[in-house]
């Protein structure tokens, strides 16, 4: 072959990414399973502080009674002066030995028990095994989770904007009716029966959160059923919570993955 | 992840050398050349003199067929390419059973074997291209296409495309599952591009433009993997 052709071929036919099968490999960041062999598994010791929280099972959450340690200043929704949890917050808290649960009859609550209500589903307390993964995750890691539309506290005067948009309807009621009335409208305003919930409002990590005034949770969480949300579900999300940056969360096996769609507009290259 | 330019003075390079004006003298010189085509399966087959070689690989459209022809160069373009080519800058005529091909519908009808998705895909590669962005096979990521900011000489590919329909109807059958979000997004990931998936719609409204192109819009959205772990110091974006 003449060397002018070789060449024109050359510039043609060069390594580029389309043609070739490595191209820009980039490490493999995905950790090895986590498998334990015989023995080894880590215990989370019980802390010195130990706050204890009453289960109001008529009501599907916790009443915090003792209160020990700064955690409570991210976690729990404030309602007339005390504090709730939900069965997410509680559970979370009792495994990392900061909370101890008690019933009706001043029983501790033992880990199993606390299995059990999340294993209800979200029928039960509003929070299913997926949804209660997905909140561990987040909370291990620093981040400040609230369950969607549940404002931190009922006392700001600028209710969380979200809720104003989204399922729960505040405004009047809070008002009339008991505290207790209140939140099982709350609870139940959000158990949404779509394809896809939006199940968690998060926040930054933030030593300075406040309750009173949480600011814009930094994304909204969405958990899809079991395939991925569709283009219209994805759009009406945004329609729906317009402004808000959503993304949306897989758990398989224990594992939680998270994902945006975002708009873009490719620009127009000189 | 923005641009990976292959070495110094790449960038610089794409910028005193515009795609769109590359594009533009091909479009003139096969217009002024009355450049022919011939649909052979889904493919078309050109034979380029030697200007027409260097614009088609400058603009990077085709692939060179090695042979021992000494005097023409010949090309294979792919079926985004020569739709684009002719139907929409509408500087190549394109022949099937020897007569010429006037409009997509006669193209469609003449390949074989027959593409699903034919039409979507051809449209997603020339809304790019009109953006003025390289656009290639995907085939070796498991994805439609690849899109270049340039010559693919001078930059690696950004994204990596999939073409869906707007409307739901599985056209491909891609990213229907989470296990195929997951597979395409490590995929990409590995090879650091984007994913970047185009929604084509069907204009509804009743009117079938002459230029087939104006009876579809295209949407465009990123698919990334949020890393909490990552995010954190960065402020969670």
């Amino acid at each position: 072959m003449e060397e002018d052709e070789k060449e024109r071929l050359r510039f043609s036919e060069g390594r580029n990414d389309c043609d070739s099968d490595s191209e820009g490999y980039v490490e493999d960041l995905v950790d090895d399973e986590l498998c334990y062999s015989s023995g080894g598994i880590p215990k989370l010791q019980f802390r010195k502080d130990v706050s204890k929280a009453r289960w109001i099972e008529e009501l599907g959450i916790a009443e915090v009674v003792e209160r020990k340690g700064k955690m409570w200043t991210t976690t729990g929704m404030v309602r007339d002066g005390k504090i709730y949890s939900s069965i997410e917050e509680a559970l979370f808290l009792a495994e990392i030995g900061a909370l101890h649960v008690l019933n009706g009859d001043d029983a501790y609550l033992s880990l199993k028990d606390l299995y059990e209500k999340v294993a209800k589903g979200t029928d039960g307390y509003g929070c299913s095994w997926e949804s209660f993964e997905i909140y561990r995750h987040l909370k291990s890691l620093g981040y400040i989770v609230g369950r969607h539309g549940i404002p931190w506290t009922s006392r700001s005067t600028k209710i969380n904007s979200i809720a104003e948009n989204g399922a729960s309807e505040l405004d009047g009621t809070s008002c009339n009716g008991s505290r207790h009335d209140i939140i099982i409208t709350e609870m139940l305003n959000n158990l949404q029966l779509s394809e896809v919930r939006t199940i968690f409002d998060v926040y930054p990590p933030n030593s300075k959160f406040k309750k009173s005034s949480p600011g814009s949770p930094c994304f909204l969480l969405c958990l899809a059923g079991d395939h991925p949300p569709s283009k219209q579900a994805t759009e009406d999300l945004e329609t729906r919570y317009k402004g808000h940056c959503i993304k949306f969360c897989n758990v398989e096996h224990g594992r939680v993955s998270f994902f945006s769609f975002t708009k873009v507009e490719l620009p127009v290259l000189p | 992840m923005g641009p990976r330019w292959k070495g110094k003075g790449a960038e610089a390079k794409a910028l005193a050398d515009p795609m769109s004006k590359i594009v533009s003298q091909l479009r003139l010189s096969f217009i002024e050349s009355d450049l022919q085509g011939l649909l052979s399966g889904c493919i078309v087959l050109l034979e380029a003199n030697a200007e027409q070689t260097d614009l088609l690989n400058r603009a990077c459209f085709g692939r060179p067929i090695v042979n021992a022809d000494k005097d023409k160069q010949w090309f294979q373009l792919s079926m985004e390419e020569a739709f684009y080519l002719c139907f929409a800058l509408k500087c190549v005529k394109i022949i099937c059973n020897d007569k010429w091909l006037k409009n997509d519908e006669e193209f469609w009808s003449c390949m074989t074997p027959k593409r699903a998705n034919f039409h979507n895909l051809c449209i997603a590669y020339s809304h790019l291209r009109m953006k003025n962005w390289v656009v290639r096979s995907g085939s070796q990521f498991g994805v439609d296409f690849v899109a270049y900011r340039h010559h693919p000489a001078l930059v690696h590919s950004e994204y990596a495309v999939l073409v869906l329909s707007g409307k739901d109807e599985n056209t491909n059958g891609r990213l229907r599952v989470w296990s195929d979000f997951q597979c395409t997004l490590r995929l990409c990931g590995s090879v650091a591009k984007t994913l970047l998936v185009l929604y084509i719609n069907k204009n509804g409204n009743g009117v079938v433009f002459p230029s087939c192109l104006e009876n579809y819009s295209v949407e465009e959205r990123m698919i990334t993997r949020w890393n909490p772990e990552q995010s954190r110091e960065n402020g969670t974006k």
